[in-house]
């Protein structure tokens, strides 16, 4: 039985090129294949070097590949700014369900009223939570909802004719994929520099701001965990200069039910659905990144959006409650920012979640809050008792932090050479994922944690011990970690160096 | 009561020990004039069994294309994912982990989406293809950025890209988001009556940086003409091809007819329709696009010990990195619904993904032949191969029609009136691997008894 090497019949799925059946059986065509006629110049000459296992061999290579990789279920998976929460399971047999596996975007609205009904419900969820006034569930990922609100405000100022508001502000410690969203919109990026502990600095904002500015991006909590005081100031400045405050929900799920966008004085926001209502990451997607926005913004969402209206007629006997609930096409919409409706799996999932707390969800914010201050306190407990708390200080100065925190592992890597990355390569061999590591930049050696609500104070206080375990580990043992994980330290620069992106046929 | 919260009734004990007395004392960085001063306006939790009687009653309310008879496509295909993907992909390894950033715990993952890659390269014809975009049209969106990103600095014409004017509306205009902060400007290509693209007008599109063609195109008709575009725009700009997948079991790969990049929805692989989406985007490209295009990329490499290893790579085009450089903000993908197609592709098999194409064809043969023969209904372009789809011309409005056979069981197609205006009595018919010979029969009987009504159904 292969368990970790690299070598064995079940490791490469290229191997099995010599098989002569096809790993599930198929009915015949209706015709005979005589009957398909293609031109000449569009018959392919050679099929795919696809490989031909057996299922049998298919299910053993997958599981095999499973066991190689690290997921919630395996064990703790603190990663910052990722939410990284459990994924009830019901949620997943709710996704299989034929009403929503096996409907077409395309249906008439008679054929779809619970979808329709489920995204309305969600619409307002998320509104309320937000503080906004309306919501579109199209955007498919947390950078696609931040692509549509900066287009919506786009199109809102060009039909205001201020077309001279070219510029985005952000934060350098901003999310990469905000700047990027700004400009894939064609705006010019304004970074703005971060205080030493990571906050908004009104100055360089007020420094910056004029006529020219569209829009400022913000993360609250920001991406070192810490609630922006200044965010309500800093709304203002920006409102007084006629620019529009986007709010980052990608740190939502340290806030609701606290305090919402809408009163923090933000005009749009996207939400990361599948970190605050637990889409399953496998793997890096799929996510769904709705927005809010306050109304005079409204029109400009993606089209459809689903409204009510009084049920007429017959539509009674398809309806599930008593509205009709129906596509809308807001009047000045930017169009479409994916061709369908959205990431309805996901929605559904989301709206699993959602149901499961309710007016609750604030007490899922408490929990993630209270989880990770309590994982800050015991770090430094356990490292106390342990004689190793000289090796780390807080990232950021903070009374108390949101969902998630850093800490800067600078004074260990200047005592005896164990960089963040050491200390996160020797939790891999403990068995834990490791915390995101060098982000934000404005900490140096930074790791950031983020346990989430869903996890128990034993599991805590456990990686807390050891985590200091890890720290008592000399360097050189450090360096060499993982010793224990399928793979050792992978070169990143031989593979962009020594680029292989698909399997080398023509050399063997 | 919520049962998904471990540290429930520990809340005392956990604040006492960081010196804490309420939760409250946790969120006394909020200014007052911020914080939420009454509950959340929502519902009280449900348990687990409530919220799946709720699904079942809303979703069933749903009309799966299953319980009905389907010929609805016009992008998203019925098609039939293997027992065994649904199962794998419930290993939690896979379906709850994130971006392989720690690549010595993710090598499953990362292989996975290596193997995909090469899949998915084997399939087009071009050597590389990154481990997916959101859907079809943000993959075709970026695609048109991408070109622009390579050859504006030399193109005649800067910052332009042609497109088939049958592209849908709907990914028209996702094109249009992603192209306008670029400036670029997009110009569409002519097609024939027949329905096949006016090569001559491809001439135009000379000097440009990109070419966007479908095979087959929305029309469903497979065009021969598309192999002569490469020839006509030369190297310095990009031939784009929109692709249906299972059709290349039976059709020439684009990579093989000059194609620079290809994208296409992935769907049918793996993927049930799921209302549209999660779906997964395919995009693929020949190496001088490699380090402008937009995705993540999984490269083979070896570890410190010499063994074969695998990691994300050429991340410097990315968002995480390159920040408003970046060739793209996309940072979550579809990572897990391209799984669901790697799957699917390596249970089929190069001769299995001949016999689907096959079988896709046989259908849409049968079902044109059958329609044809009913007394006012015609294929305009019946003398063209077609692949899963092809227009039917009634002798009143499709929309008429589609009202009709909803009432009698029958999703009848896609009103194409809905894409290209005037065209009201243009019925887009889609089959596929799912369809069967007495559901080609059942709407042949209802479409003539239709054709036969003088009246208009209210």
């Amino acid at each position: 039985m292969v368990f970790d090497e690299g070598g064995g019949c079940l490791s490469r799925l290229f191997d099995f090129a010599g098989g002569t059946g096809m790993g599930y059986s198929q009915p015949e065509p209706l015709l005979s294949k005589n009957k398909v006629a293609l031109p000449p110049n569009l018959m392919r000459k050679e099929l795919p070097r696809w490989p031909r296992l057996s299922e049998p061999e298919m299910v053993r290579h997958y599981t095999w590949l499973s066991r190689r990789n690290f997921g919630i279920d395996t064990g703790f998976y603190p990663l910052g700014s990722c939410t990284m929460k459990h994924n009830p399971r019901v949620n997943e047999v709710i996704a299989q369900l034929p009403g929503i596996a096996d409907i077409h975007p395309h249906q008439p609205e008679h054929h779809l009223q619970g979808l329709l009904s489920i995204y309305h419900e969600m619409q307002h969820m998320l509104a309320i939570c937000s503080g906004m006034d309306d919501v579109t569930l199209q955007p498919v990922a947390g950078a696609q909802g931040e692509f549509t609100a900066v287009r919506c405000v786009q199109e809102y100022f060009r039909k205001r004719g201020e077309t001279q508001r070219t510029k985005v502000i952000v934060p350098d410690s901003a999310h990469g994929t905000n700047p990027a969203s700004a400009a894939m919109a064609g705006y010019d990026i304004v970074e703005i520099p971060s205080l030493e502990n990571g906050r908004i600095d009104l100055e360089a904002l007020k420094a910056v701001i004029d006529d020219t500015v569209a829009l400022m991006m913000i993360t609250n909590p920001n991406t070192l965990g810490l609630f922006e005081t200044d965010v309500p100031e800093a709304s203002d400045i920006v409102h007084a200069a006629g620019g529009q405050m986007y709010y980052d929900g990608a740190n939502f799920n340290a806030i609701l039910g606290r305090t919402s966008p809408g009163l923090m004085g933000f005009d749009a926001v996207h939400f990361n659905l599948h970190k605050t209502f637990s889409q399953p990451h496998g793997g890096g997607g799929p996510g769904s990144g709705p927005i809010g926005v306050k109304s005079h913004l409204a029109e400009f969402l993606p089209s459809p959006v689903v409204k009510t209206r009084p049920i007429v007629g017959d539509e009674a006997k398809f309806a599930v409650d008593d509205m009709w609930y129906t596509w809308y096409e807001p009047e000045h919409t930017i169009g479409k920012v994916q061709q369908w409706h959205g990431n309805a799996g996901a929605i559904i999932r989301c709206w699993a979640y959602y149901r499961r707390y309710g007016y609750g969800l604030k007490d899922m914010s408490e929990h993630a809050v209270l989880n990770a201050n309590y994982l800050r306190h015991a770090l430094h407990r356990e490292a106390k008792k342990a004689g190793v708390s000289h090796m780390f200080v807080d990232g950021a100065e903070a009374e108390v932090a949101k969902h998630e925190f850093t800490l800067s592992l600078q004074p260990a890597k200047e005592a005896v050479g164990v960089s963040a990355m050491d200390v996160a390569k020797g939790l891999l061999d403990m068995g834990y994922m490791a915390p995101t590591v060098y982000f934000p930049l404005v900490v140096p050696e930074c790791m950031m944690f983020e346990p989430t609500e869903t996890e128990s104070r034993d599991t805590l206080d456990t990686f807390a011990k050891d985590f200091a375990q890890v720290l008592k580990v000399d360097a050189q043992t450090l360096h060499e970690a993982p010793i224990t994980t399928p793979v050792r330290r992978v070169d990143e620069v031989y593979a962009a160096r020594n680029l292989c992106l698909k399997h080398p046929f023509d050399e063997e | 009561m919520v049962d998904q919260l471990p540290n429930r009734g520990l809340e005392t004990e956990m604040l006492e020990e960081m010196g804490f007395s309420s939760i409250d004392d946790l969120f006394s960085d909020l200014p007052e004039h911020v914080r939420m001063s009454e509950p959340l306006p929502l519902p009280p939790p449900q348990s687990e069994e409530e919220i799946i009687a709720d699904a079942r009653r809303l979703l069933g309310a749903n009309l799966a294309m299953g319980e009905a008879v389907s010929f609805l496509g016009a992008g998203i295909y019925r098609n039939y994912v293997p027992a065994s993907v649904f199962q794998l992909i419930t290993r939690g390894e896979f379906l709850t982990s994130y971006t392989p950033y720690q690549p010595e715990v993710s090598q499953g993952m990362l292989q996975a989406m290596w193997e995909f890659q090469t899949l998915i390269s084997e399939l087009v014809g071009l050597p590389i293809a990154n481990l997916s975009l959101y859907d079809g049209s943000t993959a075709a969106a970026e695609a048109l950025t991408c070109a622009v990103r390579v050859h504006t600095r030399k193109a005649s014409q800067s910052d332009t890209v042609y497109i088939s004017e049958l592209v849908p509306p709907d990914r028209m205009s996702v094109m249009h988001n992603y192209c306008q902060g670029a400036g670029i400007t997009l110009k569409l290509l002519k097609h024939n009556a027949d329905g096949t693209l006016d090569i001559d007008s491809v001439h135009s599109a000379a000097g440009s940086c990109g070419v966007y063609v479908e095979q087959p195109n929305p029309l469903g008709i497979l065009d021969g003409g598309l192999t002569q575009i490469k020839e006509i725009i030369g190297k310095n700009t990009a031939l784009i091809v929109g692709v249906q997948p299972v059709s290349l079991g039976l059709v020439e790969a684009p990579g093989n007819y000059g194609a620079d990049i290809i994208v296409g929805e992935g769907q049918p692989f793996g993927s049930p329709p799921t209302g549209g989406g999660p779906i997964y985007g395919i995009f693929a490209c020949s190496k001088p696009y490699l380090r402008l295009m937009p995705g993540r990329i999984v490269g083979r490499s070896i570890d410190v010990d010499g063994k074969e290893a695998y990691c994300l790579t050429l991340s410097t085009r990315e968002q995480h990195i390159r920040r408003h450089r970046a060739t793209s903000n996309i940072c979550t993908n579809e990572t897990l619904i391209a799984l669901m197609g790697a799957m699917h592709m390596s249970l089929l098999g190069p001769e299995g993904l001949e016999h689907l194409a096959y079988r896709n064809m046989t259908a849409c043969v049968l079902a044109k032949q059958k329609l044809s023969e009913i007394s006012g209904v015609s294929v305009p372009h019946i003398s063209s191969s077609h692949f899963n789809e092809f227009v039917i011309e009634l002798p009143r409005s499709a929309a008429d029609c589609l009202k009709y056979l909803d009432s009698v069981g029958i999703i009848g197609g896609f009103d194409l009136n809905r894409w290209y205006n005037g065209r009201t009595n243009w019925l887009l018919v889609s089959v596929t691997d799912q369809t069967k010979a007495a559901e080609i029969d059942l709407l042949a009987a209802q479409l003539a008894e239709w054709c036969s009504m003088k009246e208009v159904v209210a």
